[in-house]
């Protein structure tokens, strides 16, 4: 059993933030909403709905949701998504009631059974119709669990994809790929479990402040919008010196980033920075540089950052996107030099990322004199590996706040900006150097967590 | 032969890009006429990036070499390198046919063709078969089996393989110029023709030519390539390190590396700093000697160490170098690299460059030319091409072109 030791007692509703309800939908998605307790949420109502009842009687949420009383009598809906809906649309006023009032609704749910795949896209149409905006949390079931699942997941996929605002998909086989083969498939739902968790928190965290609330969602639809897509998730915190760093490494760890490479194909990315108000401007730099590596040329980078107090000397970083399905993991893709224009006949100089203009370093005049004919070629002017500073240092923008909102005790303040492009300096355009699942190059002094001054 | 005797070798770094014309005397010493070089932009790793960039610096080098050497260029040998290569061991065996009293050369090439007959991935292309050793019946030792009587012929290679696009990138960018591509090179197996002589060879050495974005290595043992690779990992690599640690531009990191740095620690006196002066000469930053040596050394180290293992993999051909390690390229400059280097692979480590040419002194000594020198030596082996030499050893036949 779970156990509920932390973070049980959430922040209460201010007037002033959008009202979230999580809701967990069928087993998997109950499941989840326990683990998303357990590991603290701000700010949200949570909701459980489920044929189930034994499920929903040990469920931590404050509102429960019992369905098809007639239809299912407290039994599960037994793997069949008609039944499902049946006992969905029996209950379909309770389910308004629950969803009232919310201005954001994650619904979590895992697909392939019978309550979750034939209820969710009717709930996620009620949350829609009482005006909430639906962000939708849903696990695909593993291979093994049959053609049967997987085509009713797919199904119910589908129809959520037209009812929710956005949808975030979690393959199983990969989110258990982190856990070792001879673990048993608790540990795997556990495990997949954890991710839902992290991106819901993530994403709530990304929307605790109201006035921002249309641009990152507008965002968050972007960087999920991909037809026949798979979500890019990861999240990471760290404390220390090399936090930046760190909590990067831990995002791009996550199995559904399969160590960032799968980024290099993923056309709008979201990223998320969030710290305590110790948080430097440097760090942020540092971390989106490294982030830079793995991000393919073509991609666009929506990037957030916010201070949050809670977070005392953690950073933390989410990554949200999507790449279509068809895409090849790294290695079997062809050479990305390709096609090329002729070239110009006027000669250039070196193309240098144009963000960087400002910081880039005039060339050094002829660092050795030397007249023999075979003198080593004097280094090349080489682009900062360092963005230009368009992250303003200041822990909360004060435009961004509303003046209605000024009340002494500081919520999570947000700030969005958009980055054009990321520098990575030196190592532009050429692929990262990962050996052993480090990028090597990151400094080496970073990784080793040495201190330099 | 014509205008045959005069070779020229096309480096395309991630540094400079460097052309090496020689001329190939009958008694199979080289002479260099000339080098030009020039700053290499458009290329990270050792593999060109920006197309239209690299090209153009590509024709400032040919025409700086041109003029150096007074010869008009038509055809180079090209060096490649990137971390998609790679490159297995791999025994192929044929049987001699029956009505046939001696083996042939016709035998050799077919068990050439019975080594490749593995499983690449399906966008790469070979770009070496290096012969090791011959068995004829099972028995070893035979350096040259034409003409000799045996049923079957067996032989053991040393396969290096690429993606097969990338490859023809470079040719493309070099035969747009136009310029005539002769052959493409592995790096390390050019520079390994003129860092080591026959005799290291055979004693067994590991050469290591450390450019500005790639570490290339390649082991001898018993005479024979035994293992090659690349770890995408270089002199750039410690610029950057230095240039984000004291938070300094590049091209100051880089000045700072070559002229202050060195890998060595705990050498420099407590406290004991170096004056940056700004762009004007005034006075500028501080920086600690110590802290410079650290962040040098860690990525070195680091690197090393890395080879080592990456050398280990395998089978233990560490323990087969009696000669020792060769290091070369521009980062073998670095201070204390070598003391690492002995450190770390525990054996004797020398810093080299080019051996045995006649011509510009200045231009062999410099290690930044070795693997362009080293295509020269090697074009000159396959010009020459004798059935028994070390030459032969290495002949192969280019698959990139049409
Ligand atoms: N992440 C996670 N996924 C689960 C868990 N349990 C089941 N799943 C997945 O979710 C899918 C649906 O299972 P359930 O949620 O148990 O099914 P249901 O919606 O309750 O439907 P019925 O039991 O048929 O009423 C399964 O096919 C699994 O792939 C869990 O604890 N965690
Ligand atoms: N004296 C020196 N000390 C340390 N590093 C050096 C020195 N001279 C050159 N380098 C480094 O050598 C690298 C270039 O070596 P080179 O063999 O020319 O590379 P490439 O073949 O990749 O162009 C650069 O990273 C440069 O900083
Ligand atoms: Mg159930
Ligand atoms: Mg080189």
């Amino acid at each position: 059993m779970i156990q509920l030791n932390r973070n049980y007692h959430l922040v209460p509703q201010t007037n002033d933030t959008v009202k979230i309800k999580i809701v967990g939908l069928g087993g998997a998605g109950s499941n989840a909403l326990d683990r998303i307790v357990l590991d603290g949420v701000e700010s949200a109502d949570l909701v459980a709905i489920n044929s189930d009842v034994q499920s929903l009687t040990s469920s931590v949420a404050n509102e429960k949701v019992q369905l098809g009383r007639e239809a299912t009598r407290g039994l599960g809906a037994g793997g069949d998504p008609e039944v499902g809906l049946t006992a969905a649309e029996e209950a379909i006023d309770e389910i308004r009631s629950a969803l009232d009032g919310a201005g954001m609704v994650f619904l979590c749910v895992g697909l392939g059974g019978g309550t979750g795949s034939g209820a969710a896209p009717l709930v996620a149409s009620i949350a829609k119709e009482q005006g909430a905006l639906v962000v939708v949390f849903a696990t695909m079931p593993f291979t093994f669990e049959g053609k049967r699942r997987s085509a009713q997941a797919h199904d119910a996929l589908a129809s959520l994809q037209i009812a929710a605002d956005a949808v975030i998909c979690f393959e199983n086989d990969t989110m258990g790929d982190a856990v070792s083969p001879k673990a048993g498939i608790h540990q795997a739902f556990a495990a997949a479990d954890e991710t839902i968790s992290q991106s819901v928190r993530a994403i709530s965290q990304l929307f605790a402040h109201p006035g921002i609330l249309h641009i990152g969602f507008d965002d968050l639809r972007a960087a999920l919008a991909n037809n026949n897509a798979r979500c890019l998730f990861g999240h990471g915190e760290a404390e220390g010196d090399n936090r930046a760093h760190d909590a990067l490494t831990r995002a791009l760890k996550n199995p559904l980033m399969d160590r960032g490479r799968l980024l290099d194909d993923a056309h709008k990315i979201l990223v998320n920075v969030a710290g305590g108000p110790g948080m430097t401007l440097n760090e942020v730099q540092i971390l989106m540089e490294e982030l830079g590596r793995h991000v393919g040329d073509e991609s666009h980078i929506l990037f957030g950052t916010a201070v949050d107090p809670k977070l005392g000397n953690r950073m933390s970083v989410t990554i949200i996107s999507s790449i279509s399905v068809g895409v090849q993991l790294p290695a079997a893709r062809p050479a990305r030099i390709t096609a090329h224009v002729e070239p110009a006949p006027e000669p250039e100089p070196e193309p240098v990322p144009e963000v960087i203009e400002a910081a880039t370093p005039e060339p050094e005049q002829e660092l050795i004199a030397d007249e023999e004919p075979v003198a080593p070629p004097p280094p090349k002017p080489a682009p900062v590996a360092r963005p230009k500073p368009v992250i303003k240092a200041k822990p909360a923008a004060p435009e961004l706040i509303p003046a209605a909102d000024a009340k002494p005790k500081a919520e999570a303040k947000q700030e969005t900006l958009q980055f054009e492009a990321i520098t990575r300096g030196r190592f532009e355009k050429s692929e990262p150097t990962i050996v052993d699942g480090e990028d090597l190059d990151v400094p080496t002094f970073l990784r080793r967590n040495v201190k330099v001054k | 032969m014509g205008k045959d005797h005069i070779l020229v070798g096309l480096e395309i770094g991630t540094s400079k890009i460097c052309v090496v014309v020689g001329e190939s005397k009958p008694d199979g010493s080289i002479k260099i006429l000339g080098v030009g070089h020039a700053p290499s932009r458009g290329v990270r790793k050792g593999e060109i990036v920006d197309f239209d960039t690299a090209q153009k610096c590509v024709h400032e080098a040919l025409v700086d070499a041109e003029e150096k050497s007074d010869v008009m260029i038509q055809s180079v040998y090209v060096g490649i390198t990137g971390s998609h290569i790679s490159s297995f061991n791999n025994r192929g065996a044929v049987n001699v046919p029956e009505d046939q009293e001696e083996i042939t050369d016709m035998d050799c090439e077919n068990v050439r063709g019975a080594a490749k007959e593995v499983s690449i991935p399906s966008q790469n292309a070979f770009i070496h078969s290096i012969l090791q050793h011959y068995y004829v019946d099972g028995q070893d030792g035979v350096l040259n089996p034409i003409g000799m009587i045996g049923g079957k012929l067996e032989a053991d290679f040393h396969i290096i393989h690429g993606i097969g696009n990338r490859i023809k990138n470079t040719i493309r960018c070099v035969r747009e110029i136009p310029l005539e591509v002769e052959d493409v090179v592995f790096n390390p197996l050019a520079a390994a023709q003129v860092v080591l002589n026959q005799n290291q060879k055979n004693l067994g050495a590991l050469v290591i030519d450390i450019g500005g974005g790639t570490t290339d290595f390649l082991v001898y043992v018993d005479g024979a390539v035994k293992q090659t690779g690349v770890l995408a990992v270089g002199g750039d690599h410690i610029t950057n390190d230095i240039s984000m640690g004291l938070r300094i531009p590049m091209a100051r990191a880089e000045k700072l590396k070559v002229e202050e740095g060195s890998v060595i620690l705990g050498n420099s006196l407590p406290g004991e700093t170096i004056l940056l002066k700004d762009d004007h000469g005034f006075a500028g930053k501080e920086i600690e000697r110590e802290t410079l040596n650290t962040i040098i050394h860690m990525r070195m180290r680091e690197t090393l160490e890395l080879l080592r293992r990456t050398l280990l993999q395998r089978e233990n051909y560490l323990d087969y170098l009696g000669a020792g390690v060769f290091i070369t390229g521009g980062t073998s400059q670095l201070k204390g690299i070598d003391n690492l280097a002995q450190d770390i692979f525990e054996m004797p480590v020398h810093r080299t460059h080019a051996q045995t040419m006649s011509g510009l002194t200045s231009a062999f000594e410099n290690p930044q030319f070795s693997t362009a020198i080293g295509l020269i030596k090697y074009a000159q082996a396959i010009q020459l091409d004798r059935p028994s030499g070390w030459l032969s050893r290495i002949k192969r036949k280019i698959p990139f072109f049409g």
